[in-house]
């Protein structure tokens, strides 16, 4: 038999990725008992809310979730309040501060605009964090997007350096409405996995370790997303259909091939 | 949402060509074996199958034909016009047999054997993978139906593309859908599903007038969607995230505690 939580992973990368979020809730009223499991390993299109204390937006996730509080990276702090939320050695939330900001420059050099935020947490060997970056289109085109980063990293402490882990998600989703298209949906999550070794000399050696693994990754699958979705998509639509007629098409191969086998024969 | 309900949304969300994978994994979530989950999923998967034009072929013959709710007959029974007879059809198993003699009669018989041919050449000449069409009488008029798949689970990609169509005699028109659904699962999951509403006035009701304008009508599309790929890419795509920082360099995060947030950094701000 195999096991449900492998079946529950099988399923929802088959599924339609557009409806993640259904799909990951109707799993859990399936399979109760894999609730814990799914939420920790399967990324959802990242919520907004607004820090109380510093107005700024900041993103929601698993990682940032007290039980039903989440914490502002801006002030530190839950909301809904929590006496015994928990937070970031002092240690390791300086590092998340410094993080944040240059994290925040970045998405303004990238992205132009959208929310980012970055969650640190202790381990025994190190600390892990995860950087989420969360963009949409304006509403008024009818070409529309939503972009969402979700990198969860470790960081394990090694003689003067440190061995990174990072897992990145990218959730793409997009639509089309005309009147001469109908609608066209194109949505959907990719995942790369990376490790390396780096040269650690300080707490800020992290934060540009990290910000450099992020900006290479980010780079690789926005590439990736273009090929898959303008590229792979399209070629699958046109090998399902052909716009010219087959019989001109096998004519053209046909004669193109006589054409190749004269070349080689000379 | 009950299980069978939750387990009925999978299967309508089953991309092509994974229909049994996806079954599978329901039955493992709930724990049942194989003959349990296809009983439990039966009239999901029925449901399914007709609303995807799943193909089959008849015992002995070579071309696929058509399970629809156009050409369903009850009682698990289709008809096929072009071999002019009816099938059983085992919605689990996706096994025809019990081929009996079907004639296709009534009014619209003469238009529909045309139709046939003509519609026939136009898959031929367009739909090159596992390609099947039907033309079926209805209330209406006629029903027109295509459906070419690709699958490439080796290559983790799968698509389909169904066309229906009715022709009306008394309006002269035809009207329909167009539905491209195309599924990459490699280090992922993306999904395209694009549906488009088709009414048309026809020039000339005959035979090759229908044909002729369904074949308008899908190039059109098709190519308006080509379109469409690279308008998506050019434009929601790249004012999602660029490339590059407008100063065609990385960022630099040896200075990133010197940055002030908002400061003229790089490209410049926006904000």
């Amino acid at each position: 038999m195999t096991d449900p939580f492998d079946s529950a992973l099988d399923l929802l990368r088959r599924l339609n990725p557009k409806h993640i979020t259904k799909n990951l809730n109707a799993l859990i009223g399936l399979v109760p008992d894999l609730t814990e499991d799914l939420l920790s390993s399967v990324d959802q299109p990242l919520q907004i809310s607004k820090c109380k204390k510093s107005g700024r937006e900041y993103l929601l996730c698993d990682y940032n979730r007290d039980g039903d509080s989440y914490r502002s990276p801006w002030s530190n702090e839950f909301d809904p309040p929590l006496s015994d939320g928990t937070v970031p050695s002092e240690k390791v939330r300086k590092m998340e501060i410094a993080a944040n900001q240059a994290f925040d420059v970045y998405r303004e050099l990238y992205y132009e605009g959208g929310v980012s935020s970055v969650y640190f947490w202790n381990l025994d060997d190190g600390f892990a964090g995860v950087v989420l970056l969360k963009k949409s289109s304006a509403a008024t085109s009818k070409n529309t997007g939503t972009w969402d980063s979700i990198h969860v990293f470790e960081a394990l402490d090694r003689p003067r350096q440190a061995h990174y882990k990072l897992t990145s998600t990218v959730i793409l989703n997009m639509e089309n409405t005309s009147d001469v298209i109908g609608t066209m949906d194109l949505s959907g999550n990719m995942t790369r996995q990376i490790e390396a070794d780096l040269p650690v000399e300080d707490d800020n050696s992290h934060i540009v370790n990290i910000g450099r693994l992020v900006e290479d990754m980010e780079l690789k699958m926005r590439n990736l997303l273009q090929e898959v979705y303008f590229g792979k998509a399209k070629d699958v639509v046109n090998d399902l259909r052909s716009v010219s007629n087959l019989t001109e098409v096998n004519r053209e191969r046909a004669a193109h091939s006589d054409v190749m086998s004269a070349m080689l024969r000379r | 949402m009950s299980a069978d309900q939750t387990a009925a949304s999978f299967i309508e969300n089953a991309p092509p060509g994974e229909l049994a994978e996806v079954i599978n994994d329901i039955g493992s979530l709930l724990d049942l074996d194989k003959l349990s989950i296809q009983e439990k999923v039966a009239p999901a998967v029925e449901k399914y199958n007709k609303e995807q034009f799943v193909t089959t072929k008849l015992p002995g013959g070579s071309d696929l034909v058509i399970v629809s709710s156009y050409n369903d007959l009850g009682d698990g029974r289709f008809f096929d016009s072009e071999s002019s007879s009816s099938f059983a059809y085992d919605h689990s198993t996706q096994k025809a047999s019990d081929v009996q003699s079907h004639p296709i009669d009534g009014e619209h018989a003469g238009t529909i054997k045309t139709l046939l041919r003509d519609v026939g050449n136009h898959v031929k000449e367009h739909f090159p993978s596992l390609p099947a069409y039907g033309v079926y009488p209805t209330d209406e008029g006629i029903a027109i139906l295509i459906v070419g798949n690709k699958y490439s689970p080796s290559n983790y990609w799968n698509g389909r593309w169904r066309s229906t169509y009715i022709y009306k005699p008394s309006t002269s028109t035809l009207t329909g859908t167009i539905a491209v659904d195309v599924h990459y699962y490699e280090d992922g999951n993306v999904r395209l599903v694009t549906q488009k509403r088709v009414n048309e006035n026809l020039r000339s009701s005959t035979a090759s007038g229908i044909a002729t304008a369904i074949g308008n009508v899908e190039k059109k599309y098709q190519e308006e969607l080509n379109k469409a790929f690279g308008a998506l890419s050019e434009g929601a795509f790249k004012s999602l995230r660029r490339q590059l920082p407008v100063t065609r360099q990385k960022m630099d995060w040896q200075k990133a505690s010197a940055y002030k947030i908002g400061q003229d950094i790089g490209g410049g701000s926006r904000r």
